[in-house]
């Protein structure tokens, strides 16, 4: 389970995140919606304790994530996969070994166990055969599939998916969302999701939370937010705008 | 106070290196590709300063050499300069523009693109990961390219005392060799040694403080560039009085 008390972050003196709390039960996952800027990202940031808040507690299976030092951490960590928003390909590796990567530093695998892996995992997510290329030469939704590739393939208990579908046609996405559907059902996968595609976070998350200039504007299961009258809450849950957000 | 804010950080930054150089550990791959892409590809550029620079030496001696034909001390002039002083320095800057601009880009995209945060989440410390391989070679790297550039510009001093002012390469030769001692060849080493762990850290500080996308990197690139310019000419100062 993890628990998410009160965290608050000022950038510039202002609060970019506002005393926010939730909590995502083991095997769950969370969708995280709101409007650009909102906070969310930095809020998955947070919870992996890649930026620390200004106050506030975040909890990982009762322990306390912000108190660990950084050995503790890194063994934390190796139990989270986190695609990121700007998908973080490291440059200067090819696809093959970008997606192996985790795998080598992880060391439970041989070389030729890890190679079977990325080329199953490539024709999993609609890229066989381009290994040997760079990120440089892939197109958006190539990189962010590749990204989710290498977040997903050391089959970590907790995971986080920022913007899992962006830049993908609509084939793609949805075969992305099966994928991450089948990563809770079948191994149990405790997540979060961020997205802007609320069709595809209605088909595989349990529970929901709406962030609106950093402030928590709703958290509650399906039921509560299909009943919830709070109008951005509606507006991004039924897909329509009321002239300016909120 | 931004100043003091950097020069903080960049010790922050040693205490870490120190940290993690015991036990020492790098990461074979990222390490041979940083002796690659940090000497192997810095020689030619090394090469051509040192020549010219050797070449220069003698021309600015020339006149004088000519003058009070002490044509027995133009190996001598040429090389006490360039081991002790004009190769580390030259050298340095020259790595500095190159292999510490090309350092601090990387890891400022690195950083500016969350890349350095994927290796967090990967449980993969950036230091020992990233900084480490670079401060190693970059110090291996300086004092080869040093040792190698220190014969370079003796060879194109040699050449320009030849076809410039007509002095034997023999004797350009003796002269080097009769009044240039080890003590004055291993003090532009110990300079060699500490340009590359300054250029190493300051590039690396600057890089993995980046903030700001593209426009930030370039700042970045600025500072640490005339950083380690600066780097080079305080610590030749103490070095030289030190070792003088």
């Amino acid at each position: 389970m993890i628990v998410v008390e009160n965290i608050t972050k000022y950038h510039s003196g202002r609060p970019v995140l506002d005393n926010v709390s939730l909590e995502i039960a083991d095997g769950s996952n969370l969708g995280l919606m709101g409007p650009g800027g909102a906070g969310k990202s930095l809020l998955l940031k947070i919870i992996c304790a890649l930026v620390r808040p200004d106050r506030g507690k975040v909890y990982i299976d009762d322990v306390d994530v912000l108190s660990l030092d950084e050995i503790e951490l890194a063994q934390l960590r190796f139990r989270i996969g986190m695609l990121f928003q700007n998908y973080a390909l490291f440059d200067f590796m090819n696809v093959a070994d970008n997606i192996a990567f985790p795998l080598r530093q992880g060391e439970k695998h041989t070389e030729a166990e890890i190679e079977v892996l990325v080329k199953g995992i490539l024709e999993e997510v609609g890229l066989p055969g381009i290994g040997h290329q760079f990120p440089n030469e892939l197109s958006g939704g190539m990189k962010k599939r590749v990204s989710f590739a290498r977040a997903v393939l050391p089959e970590p208990p907790i995971m986080f998916y920022d913007d899992p579908t962006a830049g993908l046609d609509p084939v793609t996405s949805s075969k992305i969302f099966l994928l991450l559907k089948e990563m809770r059902d079948k191994r149990g996968v405790t997540s979060a999701t961020i997205s802007h595609d609320i069709q595809g976070i209605k088909d595989i998350c349990d529970n929901f939370a709406l962030l609106e200039r950093g402030k928590l504007i709703f958290f509650g299961d399906r039921d509560a937010i299909e009943a919830s009258e709070i109008s951005i809450v509606r507006q991004f849950w039924d897909g329509f705008s009321l002239d300016e957000l909120g | 106070m931004a100043n003091a804010e950097q020069i903080g950080g960049g010790a922050l930054l040693v205490w870490e290196i120190i940290a993690h150089s015991f036990p020492p550990r790098l990461d074979g791959p990222e390490t041979w590709r940083n002796l690659y892409r940090v000497g192997v590809k810095s020689f030619p550029i090394v090469a051509v300063t040192a020549i010219l620079v050797g070449g220069i030496m003698v021309i600015q001696s020339g006149t004088y050499i000519e003058q009070y034909g002490a044509y027995g001390l133009l190996g001598w002039g040429a090389g006490y300069s360039i081991f002790r002083e004009v190769g580390p320095i030259m050298i340095g800057l020259m790595f500095s523009g190159r292999v510490g601009a090309n350092n601090t880009a990387e890891l400022g995209t690195m950083k500016v693109t969350d890349q350095i945060d994927a290796l967090r989440a990967l449980a993969i410390d950036p230091i020992g990961y990233l900084v480490m391989p670079r401060v190693f070679t970059m110090i291996v790297m300086m004092f080869v390219l040093v040792v190698v550039g220190d014969f370079v510009a003796l060879l194109g001093g040699a050449i320009t005392s030849r076809y410039l002012l007509g002095v034997d390469m023999e004797l350009f030769a003796w002269s080097v060799i009769t009044y240039i001692g080890l003590h004055d060849f291993l003090h532009g080493l110990y300079k060699a040694v500490a340009f590359g762990f300054a250029i190493a850290v300051i590039s690396c500080h600057f890089g993995l403080g980046t903030k700001g996308g593209a426009v930030g990197v370039g700042k970045a690139v600025n500072s640490s560039v005339v950083g380690s310019a600066i780097a080079i000419f305080v610590i030749d100062y103490f070095i030289t009085y030190i070792d003088s």
